[in-house]
């Protein structure tokens, strides 16, 4: 399988159409009343230009290509894979290097892993585990299933898509499948579709990581292995099992299959016949079709928090790519139709009894958990630290709870909790859902 | 743009402390750093400081200027490095120090009407403020990330300059770390602590600071006045065939004074972004167009205005001028009231087509003198197959306003970023001998302004600087003397 993943040098001239104005670094409201607020979590945390979101990543992606900065120098490879990857500074930026921003990241760490330098040492370890064992979290085979135990005690076994015809699988992902403060997600999730009565399976023990963390980190070659290997899978179970549809509870799968596998020259002929869909997406559309009723009451005071992998880095950019519009290359709008950003909140509001109070950083302006980009792996104090700005944020809000669709953000913002002794917990929409059914 | 960097002059024990002095992981030597710190959007050619600092508090400033001092180390102040003219870019190494995390916002004083700020203040985080109060301030056409009192102190622009002029001009008081490292205070805040209303009536010392690039010392605290915010809107719109008859509406309006901003495009400038390289305009379409910001309490009040300014379109209209009234987007209207950086008329935007290069001849001229500069200016600009997007407002009144040519360039081409330098240049050197003076300016244009100089002016302000700063640190080089 061919796939076409630009080198820096590719994307060479967009870089250069980066002004370093700063526009960048601001989650901006046009009012009234005006909101200006921090939008780069290692800008937040740095300080220093460079770090600071796609002006300072324009910066250093210049300093590569005139050989004045090299991978030999570890605090240069260091600061590279200090950016989460949050795309928060690709949605404020207005000129023509906006569509190409988060590429122009990754491009570089790509060139660090190529140079024998990336990734940092613990995402090492998380790519090593990949080859391994298929997973970033060196989990055996057989603990990937350890979620479902309580299905089987129940006597209501998850479907093995291995083995049987379903035209749903349930895509888990690893961090909900491994990490075990993140396994609500995929428990709520079985649990809703049982209540349901949806025909779904799982790969269970043959579940091959989405190889959305390796490509955050810029190895793409493993990126390549685990979704050449995934597409393959897809398409067999299409065939084979009858799978139309493929639902992941997890931001980063869902990101991946939809925006990253699309670099595969044949994605199209793998996928013909497959729709890929968010949970929150599913569950939004069957509450629409009236196919869906919640039954119990949920009191909750909550405020919802915008994974990046479900919002901007689903954004679709208009380019003028033959001069036709504007001039070549150039950015000429932003599409959001593929953001969840309405799904989650309508379903949330759909439920008995909650309260839903906003952040003043939400949808395309959210404040990144600080987990994504590979960060929670390489520099995990950093992404607790950065999580806590985001609670509390939250907490300002008056909310009991925050909720999300992303077992990342999940995970990591419930530590950044926990290190500053908020009451505030990350639930996940699933984990709502699940409640309000009832049952 | 290629870089070329002279040879680093990096000491371990300099460094060791300005770690002392702000803490570890507050100072740096580091490359990948510094060379973030090299560039902007100007055509100045990059260059790198030897050290990068971030200072958070006065202490901290003043121990890095005595340091700085003693060992005789530039020190270049830096916001956000969001100017055109290349000023925080370190003409001869030294020490980068980043104020952008000094962004307390002191006080808001709502009786009063000021705000008294850090040096690291946004234009957004203060409008965001602000506006809970229902206050304003005269917001430039930067990114909201851009620093207040960089802007003030350097006389920069903003959208209420026709009633209150530069936003130099809304400064109250400033507390200021001189290059020696002592603590200053000028206006009112120098007599009473938490008094910063005010200026006069005392000397204006305050001067010793605007203006100066940066090169007279640190401002560490500063006062501005704010503004009420008059909720009727009203924007009048027109547009005209020449720049003289542009003029003429203009002065006439302005000599009313019922303005908040009242600014005139040229079609190039309109277009945002600014076509490069240059196309002709359409046959037909108006050269100028220009938009004249009111805001009123009452509806009476805004009527009254309507009224004079109906009167002006009156009698620019017997005179047989080309003027013609005009009705502009809502979208662009709303630019013309608030915080403007993501909708039209924002740097960014201006040099979208060109790349990632802009500068200007931005200066200040007396309006008199639009018509002939402005007509030159074309010249040399088109000469250089350069769009003519011009800028021309009035400020508190009629005499001076701001005439400036916003310039995009190609900067991953050396020869384009060149082509544009020396056109910018020669449109500098065609205002000065109007009478016009260029704000923020680059080095290449303090070397022109310093030839017109008279030598009793080039005296003073170097014996200003040399009193102020006696080993030369603060942000050397940036006036041409």
């Amino acid at each position: 399988m061919k796939w076409n993943i630009p080198s820096l040098k590719d994307l060479e001239r967009y870089y250069w159409r980066c002004t370093a104005c700063g526009t960048c670094r601001t989650a901006y409201n046009y009012g009234p009343p005006p909101v200006a607020k921090p939008i780069c979590p290692a800008g937040t945390e740095f300080g220093f230009e460079g770090f600071y979101s796609s002006k300072g990543k324009a910066a250093f992606a210049r300093g590569l290509a005139a050989g004045v900065l090299t991978f030999d120098d570890p605090e240069f490879l260091e600061a590279v894979y200090k950016c989460t990857v949050c795309a928060g500074c690709q949605h404020q930026c207005q000129v023509d290097f906006k569509p190409y921003i988060p590429e122009v990241i990754e491009a570089m760490r790509r060139e660090a892993v190529n140079a024998g330098a990336g990734p940092m040492p613990l995402q090492k370890n998380l790519i090593q585990s990949m080859k391994n064992y298929n997973n970033p979290y060196q989990g055996p085979r057989r603990v990937r299933t350890d979620w479902t135990r309580p299905f089987k005690k129940a006597k209501k076994p998850i479907k093995d898509i291995n083995k049987e015809h379903a035209p749903i699988l349930f895509y888990v992902g690893c961090t909900g499948a491994f990490n075990t403060a993140a396994r609500a997600v995929p428990t709520a999730t079985a649990s809703i579709f049982q209540k349901l009565g949806l025909d779904f399976g799982i790969l269970g023990e043959n579940e091959v990581c989405c190889g959305s963390t390796a490509m955050r980190v810029g190895d793409a070659e493993e990126f390549k292995r685990v979704a050449s290997a995934n597409l393959e899978t897809f398409k067999k179970l299409h065939e084979e099992r009858g799978v139309n549809r493929i639902i992941t509870s997890c931001a980063g799968c869902y990101r991946a299959i939809k925006k990253d596998y699309v670099l595969a020259t044949d994605y199209n002929e793998m996928m013909e016949g497959i729709e890929v869909i968010h949970t929150a997406a599913f569950i939004h559309r069957l509450l629409k079709d009236k196919e869906l009723a919640f039954s119990k009451e949920l009191p909750w005071r909550i405020t919802y928090h915008d994974p990046c992998h479900t919002g901007r880095h689903l954004n679709t950019f208009i380019v003028d790519k033959d001069g036709s519009q504007l001039w070549e290359g150039a950015y000429v709008d932003m599409d959001e139709s593929d953001c969840l950003y309405d799904e989650p909140r309508e379903v949330l509001q759909a439920i008995p009894g909650v309260e839903l109070v906003e952040m003043e950083r939400i949808r395309g302006n959210s404040y990144c958990c600080g987990g994504g980009g590979g960060v929670m792996t390489g520099f995990g104090e950093w992404a607790k630290k950065n999580a806590s700005l985001r609670i509390q944020e939250g907490m300002e809000t008056g909310a009991d709870k925050m909720v999300s669709i992303c077992p990342f953000c999940h995970y990591n913002l419930n530590e950044g909790a926990k290190s500053i002794g908020s009451d505030i917990r990350l639930v996940d929409l699933v984990e709502m859902v699940d409640q309000a059914l009832g049952g | 743009m290629h870089y070329m960097f002279d040879e680093e002059h990096v000491d371990q024990g300099v460094l060791k402390e300005l770690r002392s002095i702000v803490g570890e992981k507050n100072a740096t030597a580091a490359k990948h750093v510094r060379f973030a710190y090299s560039y902007d959007m100007s055509f100045v050619q990059p260059k790198m400081p030897d050290y990068v600092v971030m200072a958070q508090t006065v202490e901290e400033i003043q121990g890095i200027l005595r340091l700085a001092n003693k060992e005789k180390i530039p020190v270049i102040p830096f916001t956000a490095g969001t100017n055109i003219g290349g000023l925080c870019i370190p003409e001869r190494g030294g020490i980068l120090l980043d104020l952008k995390r000094m962004n307390k916002i002191i006080d808001i004083d709502t009786e009063s009407h000021y705000a008294v700020i850090e040096p690291g203040v946004s234009h957004g985080q203060l409008a965001e403020a602000l506006y809970k109060h229902k206050l304003r301030f005269g917001w430039p056409v930067g990114p909201p990330s851009a620093s207040v009192a960089s802007c003030a102190i350097s006389h920069g622009i903003g959208g209420l300059n026709a009633r209150y002029g530069l936003n130099s001009q809304e400064i109250t008081s400033m507390e200021v770390v001189l290059p020696t490292g002592e603590l200053v205070r000028v206006g009112s805040c120098a007599i009473q602590e938490n008094a910063w209303h005010s200026v006069l009536p005392m000397p204006q010392l305050d001067g010793l600071f605007k203006g100066w690039l940066g090169s007279t010392g640190v401002v560490t605290k500063l006062g501005i006045g704010v503004h009420p915010i008059p909720p009727v809107l009203k924007v009048f719109t027109v547009s005209c065939s020449t720049v003289e008859d542009m003029y003429s509406y203009m002065l006439n309006l302005s000599n009313y004074e019922i303005c908040d901003d009242l600014t005139a495009v040229s079609w190039w400038l309109a277009q945002v972004p600014i076509p490069y390289p240059y196309r002709p305009k359409p046959d037909g379409a108006p050269e100028w167009f220009s938009f004249a910001n009111t805001n009123s309490f009452t509806e009476k009040e805004k009527e009254a205005r309507v009224e004079i300014w109906e009167t002006v379109v009156e009698e620019e209209t017997k005179k047989g001028t080309s003027i013609k009234v005009t009705q502009y987007p809502e979208e662009a209207l709303r630019a013309r009231t608030q915080l403007p950086s993501q909708i039209v008329g924002s740097t960014k935007n201006y040099c979208k087509m060109a790349g990632a290069g802009i500068s200007w001849p931005g200066t200040f001229t007396p309006a008199k003198k639009w018509a002939p500069v402005y007509n030159r200016w074309k010249e040399i600009l088109i000469n250089a197959n350069l769009s003519p997007s011009v800028r021309m407002s009035m400020y508190r009144g009629v005499h001076y306003g701001m005439l400036r040519a916003m310039i995009p360039f190609n900067k991953q081409n050396p020869d384009d970023v060149e082509n544009a330098r020396r056109a910018i240049v020669d449109c500098l050197k065609a205002d000065l001998d109007e009478g016009g003076l260029p704000y923020k300016p680059p080095v290449d244009f303090a070397e022109q302004i310093n030839q017109r100089a008279h030598p009793g002016y080039l005296m003073l302000l170097k014996r200003v600087k040399s009193m102020l700063d006696p080993n030369d640190i603060m942000n050397p080089g940036k006036l041409g003397i």
